[in-house]
């Protein structure tokens, strides 16, 4: 099965379920039998089964299906989960504290597993065609190989040219940038206007500097655009990396606060 | 400075004689009165001993890398379809060679032993936490199995009942005393062509092949004789099998066979160069390579690949372009020729045929084909009359199959040569790790291999063992510790009889295999007695041969993005690739 075959099976069951789903709650409404209990009931089994995809991803030494086939499933079980919510509620938004936290904690891993797969789906294209592709746990060791060479360049420029022009420039303006962790959220979105700035800067210090010093600053430009391109990798892959460790905590305290309602709402029925 | 608790002898060739390698059945030492005995049959009487090296004397070869085995009437010696590391001489009784293929039932192939669903749950709580734990003190085996893959190597020594009922329909050739069979996959790392019964009450001489290529280095007698055995034996069968020849009687192939050339192009350590080549630029790579047949040249005859690469191209612009690569099996210029033949036309090769780092062809000239081949083949089997111009081709190529710039970069760095080669699809790969994680969780909390590799477009060829069709890194192994499973052919390491010498690590083209330091459940290296140098052992994928699961990296990955892909299947690649 092609990938687009796939896709297109997976759509025609969710929206069977779907279907299905809403025929049945019709059928409780209009005979006026408790259908929020069925809903209710059945979305927590959904949301149970939806955790089991992590807990599939911790055993990988067992015959559990392949983790794609699960991803897929986790994606349009999560859909119909949705559909399942809304039926419950009857589509409206709860008025109680409780059931609105609740009800907030479930939009929040929706549109964190919905933001998740977008993300998913988006960004490593993205990571493909700018900069080498690292590892993310070697991005601090090739981020400090990177300014110890910066360093020694500047010493060397002091050495060589007599002028302090290259090291008061790093102190004032590179030392930050070989530093820090700034700017990580224009390369998650991709805006590249203080890496321009700064090579502005570079460009304005050159035609100040003698032969030598300019050599220098030509290799520390590569180490500008180098650390430019680690900053791009560590930044978007961590967002790929850690929007996880917002969708998974939700679903967990989303599964408790569901656990308290049902028990609140058979201790009240 | 080391504990005396860690210090260990570090291991040698030879610390484990093959007589004492596998533990699956009991077989007696090697004596010095045995080698006495065998230095007497024909085979090794003709040998000059002072060709040897001291250090590989004939003598330690055959007290170390030989074992004497006994088999009844109908045992199993050696079964078509497993991979090979040793070859035999026949030493007394006779070894029955069924040509025809037999039943798996028959011959008792079994999957290798894999973890039963509860050791492998358990590998949850008992993966050691600390790196690359060994029990290098502790002899014991069984252990040890479950990690390494002894347990795969299993003694094909299987009884086959009425072994005369199964095989009167057979085709059968008996060899006597003194005669050598299996020497071929042995020495080419392929798998057995034929099964071999014991016709009688027999006793054989087991040669691991590290053995067998020294012998082969310093006995230019003995290479020469296994030489004539291939042409004598295994030639007309590897020409039955070629879909060509396969309409003709035994007579007209025996006449094919008699005038078949064996051709040798490039150099069988191919991997010694392949870095500096690798540096150059894609007009030089490509002009270094050996031309087998050239593009617009008289088609002199018929290529069958027996072994090795080939790259297949034509001219474009200035260059030329990779259409195509072919591997062991697959033929050249039989389209030119059966044209020509039938056309009565002089249409010159098509395209150049060029050897990629190394390949062996047999070469079966044109008189040949149009006297003893064209004539008889059935019409489905001959070409088009039509022959598709160049121009045409080129087209239907780039667009059918692989893009021109995924199939130079495969072929240039001879990716070919994978059979499980992990490829990820980087526009779909979120660096999650789940692969390592997984590979890690599979093999006592040590990733096997690197989510790195060089990428062409959006596709990476990750560093992760390829499980090569022509495994050089077996080539310099000492011990024989780096093997090819003998049901799947899988290139596994046996962590017992590795004694750390990273010449396969040194040898594998494509740095897929890594040397590890040994350590013991405390986390403490393990340091050899005599230097004081941690242990090191060479660790690899091994395609989670002994998991339930399969790979382990593939089946992990939740986005479809990692895939273990056998290089030789050129149109499954091309859907893979087309998919993305």
């Amino acid at each position: 099965m092609t990938l687009t075959s796939r896709r297109h099976f997976a759509w025609v069951l969710f929206a069977i379920a779907a279907i299905v789903a809403w025929v049945v709650d019709y059928a409780l409404r209009i005979e006026l039998r408790r259908a929020e209990i069925v809903t209710g009931l059945t979305l927590f089994i959904v949301v149970v089964f939806l955790t089991l995809f992590n807990a599939r991803k911790k055993l990988p030494f067992l015959p559990l299906l392949r983790a794609s086939t699960w991803m897929q499933i986790h994606i349009y079980v999560g859909l119909l989960s949705c559909v399942l919510f809304g039926l419950h509620t009857g589509w409206r938004v709860p008025t109680g504290t409780f059931e609105t936290t609740l009800a907030i904690l479930f939009y929040l891993v929706a549109i964190s597993g919905i933001v998740g797969l977008g993300i998913s789906r988006w960004l490593p294209a993205r990571l493909t065609v700018y900069g080498e592709n690292v590892i993310f746990e070697r991005i601090p060791a090739l981020r400090a190989t990177l300014r110890r060479e910066v360093e020694e360049m500047v010493l060397e420029s002091v050495g060589k040219a007599q002028s302090s022009a290259i090291a008061d420039f790093y102190d004032l303006r590179l030392r930050n940038f070989f530093q820090g962790t700034r700017y990580m959220w224009y390369h998650v979105i991709g805006y590249r206007q203080p890496l321009l700035d700064l090579l502005s800067e570079v460009r304005g210090l050159e035609r100040y500097l003698n032969a030598e010093e300019q050599a220098i600053l030509a290799q520390i430009v590569e180490r500008i655009h180098a650390r430019d391109d680690l900053d791009f990798q560590k930044a978007r892959q961590g967002v790929l990396k850690g929007w996880l460790f917002i969708h998974i905590p939700l679903t967990y305290s989303m599964l408790i606060a569901a656990m308290v309602h049902g028990v609140l709402a058979w201790r009240l029925s | 400075m080391p504990e005396e608790a860690q210090s260990i002898k570090r291991p040698q060739r030879w610390d484990v004689p093959f007589w004492n390698e596998s533990a699956e059945f009991e077989i007696a030492p090697m004596t010095e009165e045995e080698v006495d005995r065998l230095l007497q049959i024909p085979l090794f009487r003709q040998m000059d001993p002072t060709r040897f090296p001291k250090n590989t004397s004939l003598r330690d070869i055959l007290l170390n890398d030989g074992r004497v085995r006994k088999f009844r009437k109908g045992d199993i010696i050696v079964r078509q379809g497993d991979y090979g590391n040793s070859a035999f001489i026949v030493l007394s009784g006779t070894a029955r060679v069924v040509l025809d293929k037999l039943s798996d039932r028959v011959t008792g192939r079994q999957e290798p032993v894999r973890k039963s669903a509860f050791s492998a749950f358990a590998q949850w709580w008992q993966n050691p936490k600390l790196p690359e734990v060994r029990h290098l003190g502790v002899k014991s085996p069984e252990r040890e199995a479950g990690h390494t893959d002894i347990i795969a190597r299993t003694d094909p020594a299987v009884f086959v009942q009425d072994m005369n009922v199964i095989i009167k329909d057979k085709r059968t050739v008996d060899l006597p005393a003194g005669e050598l069979f299996g020497e071929i996959a042995a020495l080419s790392r392929t798998a057995r062509t034929t099964t071999v019964i014991a016709g009688a009450e027999s006793e054989m001489l087991e040669i691991r092949w590290q053995g067998l290529r020294e012998i082969r280095l310093h006995a230019p007698e003995f290479k020469d004789y296994v030489d004539r055995l291939y042409r004598d034996h295994s030639l007309k069968n590897h020409l039955r099998e070629t879909p060509m020849f396969s309409h003709l009687n035994d007579e007209t192939l025996a006449r094919v066979a008699a005038v078949t050339e064996f051709l040798t192009f490039g150099k069988f350590e191919w991997y010694a160069t392949f870095t500096k080549i690798r540096e150059t630029t894609a007009p030089d790579r490509i002009q270094k390579e050996p031309v087998v047949a050239q593009e617009g040249h008289y088609p002199n005859g018929v290529y069958l690949i027996r072994s090795g690469f080939a790259r297949l191209s034509e001219t474009f612009n200035n260059g030329e372009r990779t259409v195509s690569y072919l591997g062991r099996g697959q033929i050249f210029g039989f389209e030119e020729v059966a044209l020509n033949w039938m056309k009565k036309s002089d249409l010159p090769f098509q395209r150049t045929l060029r050897a990629v780092g190394y390949v062996d062809v047999l070469f079966v000239p044109t008189p040949v084909i149009e006297q003893h081949v064209l004539p008889g083949m059935p019409e489905s089997e001959l070409p088009k009359p039509q022959p598709v111009s160049i121009d045409k081709r080129s087209q239907r190529r780039s667009h059918d199959k692989i893009p021109p710039e995924m199939m130079e970069f495969i072929v240039e760095r001879r990716f070919i040569n994978g059979t499980a080669t992990m490829i990820i699809d980087m526009d779909r790969c979120t660096r999650c790790d789940d692969c390592v994680r997984a590979c890690a969780a599979t093999h006592n909390n040590n990733p096997r291999f690197l989510r790195h590799g060089p990428i062409e477009d959006h596709f990476m060829i990750a560093n992760a063992c390829m499980h090569c069709q022509d495994p050089v890194c077996m080539i310099g192994c000492p011990t024989g510790a780096i093997h090819r499973d003998s049901t799947h052919g899988r290139v596994v390491i046996n962590d017992l009889t590795c004694i750390g010498c990273a010449t396969c690590a040194n040898s594998c083209p494509y740095d897929n295999i890594q040397m590890v330091t040994a350590r013991s459940t405390d986390g403490r290296p393990y340091y050899d007695q005599a230097t004081n140098q941690p242990i090191q052992k060479a660790a690899k994928c091994d395609l989670c041969s002994t998991q339930i699961t399969g790979p382990a990296c593939a089946n992990a990955c939740p986005h479809d993005a990692l895939v273990r892909m056998d290089m030789r299947n050129v149109d499954k690649l091309a859907d893979w690739l087309k998919q993305r």
